[in-house]
């Protein structure tokens, strides 16, 4: 195989997009340029990539998740509750992520037993996850669980639960050498997604499946199953995103990760994959999270405002989109004309 | 080639003196490319007021392309069309339409949820009272018989044609082409078809008629042209030429026989190996028939008879079946692609793009699909991946640059290889090709059928379907013949012969069902 | 009538009046008049939402722009009446603000071919951002009474806006209905490929699509602002989702093509139903996203079967007509 190759794809383009980047910010700021501060830049998108990773699988086989958003806030919730009933903060977070599965398991269910719209689905569960959040501590109370303070668990509805122990809030800033805990986890989930997508029978799955799936029933995929899996590992990843947060944070709150949808999605579709589905690679995302993480990082450092951010983030969505679009639509003309071209010889 | 000759004395008769009008449309020169490929490679086309002209080809061969073009859907890359001897530019349907060419499509344009009036209706800027009193002598004419006000999702295929065709007649088309338009016609609605294009040539309108049947070309066309591999390689007044001509045009290597071979001699049959015992769903009933080793089972009928419908009962994609299927001697109630294929048991589906092939990705990767069990463990080895693609590439003859080239970029031919190179990836011992030779090209076409005398040779019992009644008799040791969802003959030996084939499919010899 | 029984509206109507009398089994203040107008009253926002998405959605598209968009109205209406406008000049600016961001959804996917998801998802930040960029994120308070006062409004004891609302329904319905352009929505929905071949204006169908939808979140965010009286930062947030629940729940289906104005407009009147409903049983609000979750759900779960069941119905009718035609020959 020629090394070249590896010139021509698109996450090469994202790699150099953020090298390009890291430079044109270190030029307006040059505390950009140093990898440890670069690093610590992360905390503040972890969870995006947490969650985007995984939604690319999903996005692959031509699927779509938006209950993520809800699912980071139900983990949290339920970390902070399980905690403040007295349960080790690592049994409470194996908790939260379970949680995460058992939300995943609900939308793979659904999708991949009816054939309603996943957007539809995950639309109707994106409410249900956050009502049950938001509900889930007057629930205990109404459970008899009044034990916890005069105001009852109710009483977190609205600050979140703080005060979680140490030992759980310090995984989000301690370090292996200038690497934080958190970042290696992404790189960790990072590379057993990518080994999961691109060299097991199931990542060979999600492709055929958004490609066709009826000729994936016919070839004898199993199609069920397998979405049903990518479900399960995108609310396990929103569930880490929740938990990621709750410790950043340093409190768990029924709201946290509300406003992500917007960059989860960015980071997916601008890391390659195509919303229709049959195209898609783990580190494009993560390539492309890096690259509209340390954006916004950048912009915020040279005073621009947090709501002008939002708007560049969303023109960048946009003209990213259209920019591919077009570039296929021209890539296809060009063929065309060369074999036009070619004609007299053909 | 009986039915050929009677069509031959038909069309004598009505082709007869006839003079041909002034040329209408022309078609100079046309070039068409998709995604690199040449699709048609500069083809010329006339069509005289009055006249049917018929256009044969093979699926892959461009015709549907050049009627898109004509019709304005897809707009030429090189080269010009003429319409009575001025250059026009057809940039949109709308814009055909409006010069008086109107496309009645294979595949009708239906608007599931709106109603039969509005279907007919739109993009005309008639008041529903205006269109109503338009459209009802037209429907009386054609003998359409369906309410108004229905939603069109209720139509049969045979009534959304009679609505295309109605479409075509409000926008007072000069050019009306036909694309296929008896595929899914019975006899009778066939007739009567023809005899409405008859009346609509004497009007002096122009008809462009696409078939793949050459007993109705001669019965119905007064001008044939012949489109292979997007060239044009013959046209002909049909009193010039016949059947044989048309044959030999569409084939690059002239034979007689569809699959240039004398027919093998029959082995002895092994064990049984597919049995079916009273399938019936609401498409086909009471179907009973056992498959054995080594065997081609071939299973006629026309598009409809519920061929299709049957197969897919069998590997348990219609869950709505009803009956007994045993593979292997093993009967499974639940069924599915994936179970089958473990008990040995592949279906190669009629639709080879909607449920074939996975056009975007690696070729290899359509050829895996059903063993990737196979590439180990844990981790799919590419190395296996590449040896099995390889061995498949070699063994077919599949023309690619590498085993990675993206599927949807292959010929027609090469996509079907690869696709039964899928089939039989996973070791099959029972496979059901439903029109393994549709739409593809002369020499794949051979490289199919050497191919399923080599599996039969293994050991591999074969249900062949097909509407191609040749290749049928020549590859089966068995025929059964399906007629309106019921199997009505079985024939065997001397039996299995062009005429008893026919017959049996259009029920001419079985007792029809009340 | 019977078509009308069977159909999408009836079923949500049906569920609507059950969930009405159920509360009252246990709160019959709801039967009061005040009440009833009130559940009325506070749903219209979402209703006038809900139909220019149902615009969208017809044609197979999705636009999740327009609660942004109508927070961006109400803003441009909020702060040109603070700088003294008249009351019709700023209710314009604020309308034609709808209709620009409806146009810049409808070029992009249009034009740009990007994918509408993916297009108002970007276009959805874009509004939000300027929103607060234009009022420096702190809310517009102190409006004029002018705007205030059509909400005080009444005919027969039925506030202004309702009545509104129900003659722009009556109006949307009749246009769907009659009005043949606008049969052009589900046409394309239905076969997008057929309506571009039989020389439907595919594109310029789905421009006014999606400027449409930008023309309702204004006209939301006008009686929005009139209701409340002051406009939040976060104002009509979540509503695009909301207004994709309602339809669906209404019976506009996401696949295209199918679907009524008074279907979309019921959906919205549950949605927000449901929340009212909530406060008369008293229980807390925090369970409203979780009920609307879990009858979304529900009604798309049910949906599904019933599909499935017309489906087989069709298929068979299908091949027993076809089985007729054919006995003809013989």
């Amino acid at each position: 195989m020629n090394w070249t190759r590896y010139l021509r794809t698109w996450e090469f383009a994202l790699v150099v997009l953020l090298v390009v980047e890291i430079l044109i910010l270190g030029m307006i700021n040059p505390t950009f340029l140093n990898a440890e501060n670069l690093l610590y830049a992360t905390l503040d998108f972890t969870h995006i990539l947490f969650a985007a990773l995984p939604l690319t699988l999903v996005i692959i086989t031509a699927g779509i998740d938006i209950s993520s958003v809800s699912v980071m806030g139900l983990a949290s919730i339920t970390l902070g509750l399980a905690w403040v009933a007295g349960i080790n903060i690592f049994v409470a977070l194996a908790i939260a992520l379970l949680v995460g599965i058992i939300a995943g398991l609900f939308n793979g269910f659904f999708v991949a037993k009816t054939d309603v719209n996943p957007l539809v689905i995950t639309l109707g569960t994106l409410f249900m996850f956050a009502g049950i959040a938001q509900g889930m501590p007057a629930l205990l109370d109404l459970l008899g669980f009044k034990a916890y303070g005069s105001a009852g668990l109710a009483a977190y509805q609205y600050e979140g639960i703080t005060g979680l122990p140490d030992s759980f809030i310090g995984l989000s800033e301690a370090t292996v050498w200038i690497i934080p805990y958190p970042f290696i986890a992404v790189l960790i989930f990072a590379v057993i997604l990518s080994l999961l997508l691109h060299k097991t029978r199931f990542g060979r799955y999600l492709y055929l499946i958004g490609v066709n799936p009826k000729a994936a029933v016919y070839s004898g995929v199993p199609v069920q199953k397998t979405l049903i899996w990518a479900y399960v590992l995108s609310g396990f990843g929103a569930a880490l995103a929740g938990s990621y947060l709750t410790a950043y944070f340093t409190s768990a709150r029924a709201d946290l990760g509300g406003d992500a949808l917007l960059p989860i999605i960015t980071a997916v579709v601008l890391g390659g994959a195509d919303i229709l589905g049959g195209s898609g690679t783990i580190w494009g995302t993560l390539l492309a999270g890096l690259v509209l993480g340390f954006l916004r990082q950048g912009l915020l450092a040279i005073g621009v405002t947090n709501d002008l951010i939002q708007v560049v983030m969303g023109a960048v969505l946009v003209t990213a989109m259209a920019v591919k679009q077009l570039m296929n639509v021209y890539g296809e003309y060009r063929l065309n004309r060369k074999a036009l071209a070619n004609k007299e010889r053909g | 080639m009986r039915i050929w000759e009677n069509a031959m004395k038909s069309a004598d008769s009505a082709n007869a003196n006839k003079p041909p009008g002034n040329v209408m449309l022309e078609l100079r020169n046309v070039w068409k490319v998709f995604a690199g490929v040449p699709v048609l490679k500069g083809i010329n086309f006339t069509l005289a007021e009055g006249e049917i002209h018929a256009l044969l080809g093979g699926n892959g061969s461009g015709k549907s392309t050049t009627m898109k073009i004509i019709s304005g859907a897809y707009q030429l890359d090189d080269g010009e069309i003429r319409l009575y001897g001025k250059p026009v530019k057809l940039d949109s349907p709308k814009v055909a339409h409006d010069a008086g060419i109107y496309m009645v499509p294979q595949e009708p344009h239906v608007f599931p949820h709106l109603s039969v009036l509005e279907n007919l209706g739109i993009g005309l800027d008639f008041s529903p009272a205006e269109l109503r009193t338009r459209v009802e002598p037209l429907l009386e004419s054609l003998g359409f018989h369906a309410d108004l006000e229905e939603e069109a999702a209720f139509l049969s295929i045979a009534q959304q044609q009679l609505l295309e065709i109605v479409r075509g007649l409000l926008r007072n088309a000069r050019v009306l082409i036909f694309d296929e338009p008896t595929s899914a016609l019975t006899f009778r609605e066939t007739e009567q078809l023809f005899e409405r294009m008859r009346r609509l040539a004497a009007q002096g309108i122009g008809l462009i008629f696409i078939s793949h049947r050459l007993g109705e070309v001669m019965e119905i066309a007064d001008r044939v042209s012949v489109l292979r591999d997007g060239v044009m390689v013959l046209d002909e007044p049909v009193g010039n030429i016949t059947p044989h001509d048309l044959v030999r045009a569409m084939l690059p290597e002239s034979s007689d026989n569809v699959t240039g071979e004398e027919k093998r001699e029959r082995l002895e049959p092994g064990e049984v190996v597919l049995e079916v015992e009273n399938l019936h769903s609401e498409a086909f009933s009471d179907a009973s028939f056992k498959l054995r080793a080594g065997e081609v089972l071939g299973l006629a009928g026309l598009v409809g008879s519920g061929r299709t419908e049957l197969s897919e009962a069998i590997v348990g994609i219609d869950k709505h079946a009803h009956g007994l299927v045993k593979i292997g001697g093993t009967a499974l109630n639940n069924r599915s692609p994936s179970i089958c294929q473990q008990h040995g048991l592949v279906y190669v589906p009629e639709d080879r793009h909607a449920h074939g092939i996975f056009l975007d990705l690696p070729s290899v990767y359509t050829i895996t699909a059903g063993i990737l069990d196979r590439l180990g463990k844990w981790f799919l080895s590419s190395e296996a991946e590449r040896s099995i693609g390889e061995r498949f590439v070699d063994a077919m003859n599949i023309k690619l640059t590498s085993i990675w080239q993206i599927a949807g970029t292959l010929s027609g031919g090469n996509q079907q290889k690869v696709v039964l190179a899928k089939a039989l990836a996973g070791e099959p011992r029972v496979v059901i090709l439903d029109e393994p030779t549709r739409g593809i090209d002369a020499s794949a076409r051979q490289d199919v059928y050497r191919l399923i005398r080599e599996l039969t040779r293994q050991g591999v019992a074969i249900l062949l379907i097909s509407s191609e009644l040749e290749e049928v008799v020549d590859l089966s040791d068995r025929v059964l013949v399906m007629y309106r969802g019921r199997l009505t003959e079985e024939l065997t030996g001397d039996d299995i012969n062009l005429e008893r084939v026919t017959e049996a499919s259009f029920g001419l010899t079985a007792e029809v069902p009340a | 009538m019977k078509k009308f029984l069977r159909s999408r509206e009836a079923l949500i109507t049906g569920l609507l009046i059950l969930l009405i009398l159920f509360t009252g089994l246990f709160n019959s203040n709801i039967f009061k008049f005040n009440s009833i107008t009130e559940i009325f009253n506070a749903s219209l926002t979402l209703v006038l939402i809900s139909l220019g998405e149902m615009f969208v959605i017809f044609t197979r598209g999705i636009d999740v722009s327009v609660g942004a968009t109508t927070g961006l109205a109400a803003v441009i209406l909020g702060t040109t009446l603070n700088l003294g406008w008249p009351i019709e000049w700023a209710i314009s600016a604020a309308i034609v603000t709808g209709i620009l961001a409806g146009m810049v959804n409808a070029v992009g996917i249009t034009f740009l071919r990007v994918p509408p998801i993916i297009m108002t998802l970007g276009t959805l930040g874009i509004y939000r951002g300027l929103m607060r960029i234009i009022t420096g994120g702190s809310w517009i308070e102190n409006l004029p009474q002018s705007i205030k006062e059509p909400n005080l409004w009444k005919f027969a004891g039925i506030p202004f806006y309702v009545w509104l609302t129900l003659l722009v329904i009556a109006i949307t319905a009749w246009i769907t209905l009659k009005y043949k352009p606008a049969r052009y929505f589900y046409a394309v929905g239905d076969n997008e490929q057929g309506a571009y071949i039989l020389g439907i204006p595919v594109r310029l169908t789905l421009f006014a699509a999606y400027t449409l939808a930008g023309f309702f979140a204004a006209l939301a965010a006008v009686v929005f602002t009139s209701q409340i009286g002051f406009v939040s930062m976060n104002a009509a947030d979540g509503f695009e989702l909301k207004a994709i629940a309602a339809n669906v729940l209404g019976g506009v289906s996401l696949t295209g093509g199918i679907g009524t104005p008074l279907g979309a407009a019921i959906g919205a009147l549950f949605m927000t139903a449901v929340h009212s409903m909530l406060i008369f049983l008293g229980v807390p609000g925090i369970w409203d996203n979780a009920f609307a979750g879990v009858i979304l759900l529900t009604v798309v779960y049910i949906d599904y079967h019933v599909r499935s069941a017309l489906e087989l119905q069709r298929r068979q009718a299908r091949i027993r007509g076809d089985a007729s035609l054919k006995g003809g020959e013989s």
